[in-house]
């Protein structure tokens, strides 16, 4: 299970209300005990997707060795990757999928008007054919 | 001697070491070095046709190897190598 803390998870709702209607994604970071993931940091990073962002994202794999580099000085893991899907469920969709990578948690916040409505977190698997849904918490959830 | 980072998801089959040292003169020794020493990482980082899986970038210090020679890319002592996925996604199609 993942569980998010509040601090990261206000800066990720925030960061994707504040980009609707296009999607917004970002790199989740913090400490893993047993099943139990904690994500205590929540870095925005930039959307380059050249394609309609209001439902494509795409992150520099530069901004990704970044946010690595951040984790590993502050001692903690690079957990996961969020991204908002305006307008629609926290599904993990045939793009996301097809775009995914096995190692980490992908969590999907649906913005709905603007308005945080719900999420869900997904772990890919390695063919890139099926996501199996993973419990997700946050301090209000 | 070179250094690899290892992802934390993969760090399970490297003996949870979150870094490795490795002997090498390209990215694709070092690699190599990487893979023969914990061979359960190799499913995770290359294909059934023995290519990086199209989700694996490898970076030298800050560059992307596919612009410096992909796996010839060559590697000075106290270089170090990172394992980073592409990543990319979206709601409606």
């Amino acid at each position: 299970m993942i569980h998010v803390e509040q601090q990261p998870w206000r800066e990720m709702v925030n960061h994707a209300s504040a980009t609707y209607p296009n999607e917004c994604c970002g790199a989740m970071i913090g400490g893993i005990d047993g099943d139990r993931k904690t994500v205590t940091v929540a870095l925005a990073l930039d959307n380059v997707s050249q394609g309609p962002q209001a439902a494509r994202y795409e992150l520099r794999p530069e901004d990704l060795l970044r946010a690595d580099r951040e984790a590993r000085s502050r001692n903690l893991e690079l957990i996961g990757i969020y991204h908002s899907h305006p307008d629609c469920g926290a599904y993990f969709s045939e793009t996301d999928l097809k775009n995914s990578c096995p190692w980490y948690s992908f969590v999907v916040l649906s913005i709905q008007n603007g308005t945080f409505d719900h999420a869900n977190s997904w772990l890919p698997d390695a063919d890139q054919t099926h996501a199996e849904k993973e419990e997700l918490t946050w301090p209000e959830s | 001697m070179a250094r690899i980072l290892i992802p934390t998801p993969l760090r399970q089959f490297a003996e949870k070491q979150d870094s490795i040292e490795l002997p090498g003169v390209t990215a694709g020794e070092i690699l190599t070095g990487l893979t023969t020493r914990f061979p359960h990482l190799r499913k995770h980082l290359y294909n059934e046709e023995g290519k990086l899986r199209s989700f694996v970038n490898v970076y030298l210090n800050d560059e992307d190897i596919r612009y410096i020679g992909r796996e010839a890319a060559a590697v000075a002592e106290g270089d170090t190598l990172s394992i980073v996925p592409s990543i990319a996604g979206g709601g409606n199609v």
